[in-house]
């Protein structure tokens, strides 16, 4: 008998569907992943059964026994418990009050702190989940918050646990560890719902996986007797056709980019240094856990952070302490990893985002006036070049989809073919279709001769577009190496601060 | 007058000011470390000195006043609460107009009740209770146990205040709650109850606050009595941090500032009385300036919380 069994499951946001007549059943002790594309209503579905959401239309079953949850706290009280993409820790607690955070134990209304903190040691220890009880939440790492979050389940004694995109913020070492201590739990009799978009993981170390896409549920299948291309194909409807990256001789050409002990000011009075050179027709990915200076590094070479020391030389030119526009107007381009925040005014149209850009004089322009036709006429170019989908060029951006969205944060920093594009995580959030779009898009500016310095803490990605690979851990880049062979346990380790000699292992 | 003397009597006289600064502060540090920002404190405590003075005008008990102050405070806290919480409004403008509200609706209802008289009318006020013993303690048995019953009962509740905050799971919670809602969810607290458990206690706190004014110091009431404690209220809040040894340590201050600008009015120097009754807010602002950047705020302060927000 399945331990849970969700039938039918509806929620519409907005009237449109988030899921859509959902089944899914997991049983006791199995590592159960839920495969689909970013949208496809994983997390929905997840969010359903812990509480956060009230479903729309079908039921719930653990046990036998149908369940209403209305809040997390009825879903704790059944042993089930869920790690959010997004930690929902409170920086300014302990690690030890944030795992007992709403719990009546013994001694209730008062804090046991010590009792608590022997409790989570031990059981920190029997999981190998290495954490310090009485540390402030704020200034733990990324590692360390997945591991709190993950005790704060232990210490619920949740049967079914559920973690939404695990891996995300591991390196590969971490994630085969996580993955080890799932098995343990799971010969316990405990059931384990991973939500992922990766295949290969599902292959690795799941027992079953429901694949989701458009908000329903595709299928359920055994991943043993399945191979990555079935899987692929369930997820997104039609067959996946990998980009084809040639090779190019550019170790020749001048750099155009290059930072010299380029110091930049991390968040929490950190400080990180970087040493870097980007070459013409080059993509130099940066590869690295989420969380060790990325942005803040970006940020601070777009000029929209005060730089700390040392140089940054474009084309001969030192640009340190350069504005922004300045920038811009050299020839840098930034896709930021957030575009709702940072590259986009989403109740303004399609023309006028085209607009956003620090042009002295555009075709749109003449002096300060802005040419409404020629605005337009550009607009209307770039949307059928980039096959932007939108309901004319005035609809507001927020309603657009994501893919679209970068589509045009895409042509907007491309036009006027610029040196270099500083491109950061400039897939995150988006469908494999979108995904595939962006990946084409960067490799076409490289063969037009742009540098691209690309950061994503997706490795698959790095390791598909770079030329070569730099890997960030803690402010500073650990080492650059040729996308030849690499070595995956190498990188792993470099992301994880391990330099090696020579040969990794 | 002997120099101790006056120094005790300064002393006593300033706790005595900072009596209903502490209580309101309190509780408005209640509401804000559970994300709920009120600035109506003003009304909370203009309407506990009006309820707790009509209760004790017709019935002759404080005890009954200063139940009706608390309930007084209450109604205008869960009024806001309601708003903020349930109906997700803007915190601020909901604080800014209870303080018109109040206003208008104290006054209104006393001119209902009296009419336009040429002399107030006025109760007698809650005496003395010194503590045997302690209060025989030479300075210090003056200064602090030979006060009234509010005195006594604001100590009591900053140190069960402080107990709650730092020592059991509520205050915990209330950090929670206040610092990252959606946390505090899923961890399985109930994030609305608990801020409605905040603003019972702002009431509850601020009531007392206004009750203090009529039932103790004054002993009747008139338009706008409060005049502007309770904007002073939020500014001892934010100078004490949260805490509540600090927001009482930041009431003394400006306490003792009010009691100084009193006697510094009387002690005919000459300078006009206008610019002694300045200092208190002189000294506000002095202290918040010291005191910039020095400060956390709880994340999601003002911020209502929707579990469905996508």
């Amino acid at each position: 008998m399945p331990v849970l069994e969700m039938k039918d499951i509806c929620k519409s946001f907005f009237g449109t569907y988030a899921n859509r007549d959902v089944c899914l059943e997991v049983r006791e002790g199995e590592i159960h992943a839920l495969l689909g594309e970013n949208g496809a209503g994983k997390t929905t579905l997840m969010n359903i059964l812990y509480g956060m959401y009230q479903k729309d239309a079908g039921s719930i079953t653990i046990d036998g026994h149908e369940i209403v949850f209305k809040s997390p706290k009825d879903a704790i009280a059944r042993q089930i418990g869920m790690v959010h993409q997004h930690f929902t820790l409170v920086p300014t607690l302990t690690v030890q009050q944030n795992i007992t955070l709403g719990l009546r134990d013994s001694g209730y209304p008062f804090s046991r702190e010590r009792a608590r903190c022997e409790h989570i040691d031990r059981l920190s220890d029997s999981y190998g989940l290495k954490t310090h009880s009485r540390a402030l939440v704020k200034n733990l790492s990324v590692g360390e918050m997945q591991r709190v979050e993950i005790l704060k389940l232990l210490y619920r004694k949740a049967k079914i646990l559920i973690l939404d995109e695990p891996t995300a913020v591991l390196t590969p070492q971490e994630s085969d560890h996580l993955f080890a201590m799932f098995k343990q739990l799971k010969a316990e009799g405990c059931s384990i719902i991973v939500i992922t978009h990766h295949i290969q993981e599902v292959l690795d170390h799941c027992d079953r996986v429901t694949v989701l896409r458009d908000g329903c549920s595709i299928s359920t299948v055994e991943t043993k007797g399945i191979d990555a291309k079935q899987l692929s194909t369930m997820m997104i409807g039609r067959e996946l056709v990998p980009v084809a990256r040639e090779r190019q001789n550019h170790h020749m050409d001048a750099p155009v980019l290059e930072l010299v002990d380029f110091g930049f000011k991390r968040n929490g009075g950190k400080v990180g240094s970087v040493n870097l050179s980007l070459r013409q027709s080059e993509i130099l990915g940066i590869a690295g856990v989420d969380g060790n200076g990325q942005k803040e590094l970006l940020e601070t070479l777009m000029g929209l952070r005060d730089h700390e020391k040392g140089k940054m030389v474009c084309c001969q030119q030192d640009i340190s302490n350069a504005s922004t526009a300045e920038r811009r107007l050299v020839g840098i381009g930034y896709i930021s990893d957030d575009r709702h925040r940072d590259s986009l005014v989403l109740d303004m149209g399609i023309a006028e985002n085209l607009m956003l850009r620090p042009a002295r004089s555009t075709a749109a322009t003449q002096g300060h006036m802005v040419n409404k036709q020629c605005m337009l006429e550009q607009a209307t170019r770039i949307v059928k070049e980039f096959s932007i989908k939108s309901h004319g060029l005035q609809e507001p951006m927020r309603f657009l989809s994501g893919g679209n969205q970068q589509k045009l944060v895409l042509a907007r920093e491309f036009i006027g073919s610029p040196k270099i594009i500083i491109a950061f995580q400039p897939t995150r959030g988006l469908d494999i279709g979108a995904t595939e779009f962006v990946h084409n898009q960067l490799l076409a500016m490289r063969s037009a001769g742009c540098a691209t310095l690309l950061v994503s803490t997706n490795l698959e990605e790095i390791l598909l577009l770079s030329d070569r690979i730099a890997v960030i851990h803690e402010g500073s880049i650990m080492d650059t190496i040729e996308n030849k062979a690499v070595d995956i346990t190498r990188i792993g380790l470099l992301m994880a601060g391990v330099r090696t000699e020579g040969a990794a292992r | 007058m002997e120099p101790i003397v006056v120094v005790t009597t300064f002393f006593a006289a300033s706790i005595r000011m900072a009596i209903p600064l502490a209580l309101a502060g309190l509780g408005e540090s209640i509401s804000e470390k559970s994300g709920l920002l009120n600035i109506g404190v003003e009304a909370i405590m203009l309407c506990g000195a009006f309820f707790s003075f009509m209760v004790v005008f017709s019935t002759g008990s404080f005890f009954l006043g200063i139940l009706a102050g608390m309930l007084g405070g209450l109604s205008m806290s869960m009024l806001h609460a309601l708003l903020s919480i349930r109906f997700k409004a803007n915190q601020t403008i909901v604080g800014l107009a209870q303080n018109f509200l109040a206003l208008g609706l104290t006054s209104f209802l006393f001119l209902m009740s009296f009419g336009q008289t040429t002399t107030l009318p006025s109760t007698k006020v809650l005496g003395d209770l010194p503590i045997p013993l302690l209060s025989s303690i030479p300075f210090i048995g003056q200064v602090l146990f030979s006060q009234n019953l509010f005195v006594y009962l604001t100590l009591g509740c900053m140190v069960l205040a402080h107990i709650c905050f730092y020592k059991t799971d509520f205050g915990v919670a209330l950090h929670a709650v206040g610092e990252h809602p959606i946390a505090a969810d899923t961890a399985g607290l109930q994030v609305h109850t608990i801020r409605y458990i905040a603003a019972l206690f702002n009431g509850i706190l601020g009531g007392l606050g206004g009750a203090y004014l009529t039932t103790v110091k004054l002993g009747f009431f008139q338009e706008n009595i409060t005049a502007g404690k309770g904007y002073i209220a939020l500014v001892a809040v934010i100078l004490g941090k949260r805490t509540p040894f600090g927001i009482l340590g930041a009431a003394l201050v400006i306490g003792g500032a009010e009691a100084l600008q009193i006697r510094l009015q009387t002690a005919g120097t000459g300078i006009p009385s206008q610019l002694f009754a300045m200092f208190p807010y002189l000294m506000t602002i002095a202290a918040l300036l010291l005191t910039i950047g020095s400060a956390h705020d709880p994340a999601a302060l003002g911020i209502p919380y929707d579990r469905d927000k996508r």
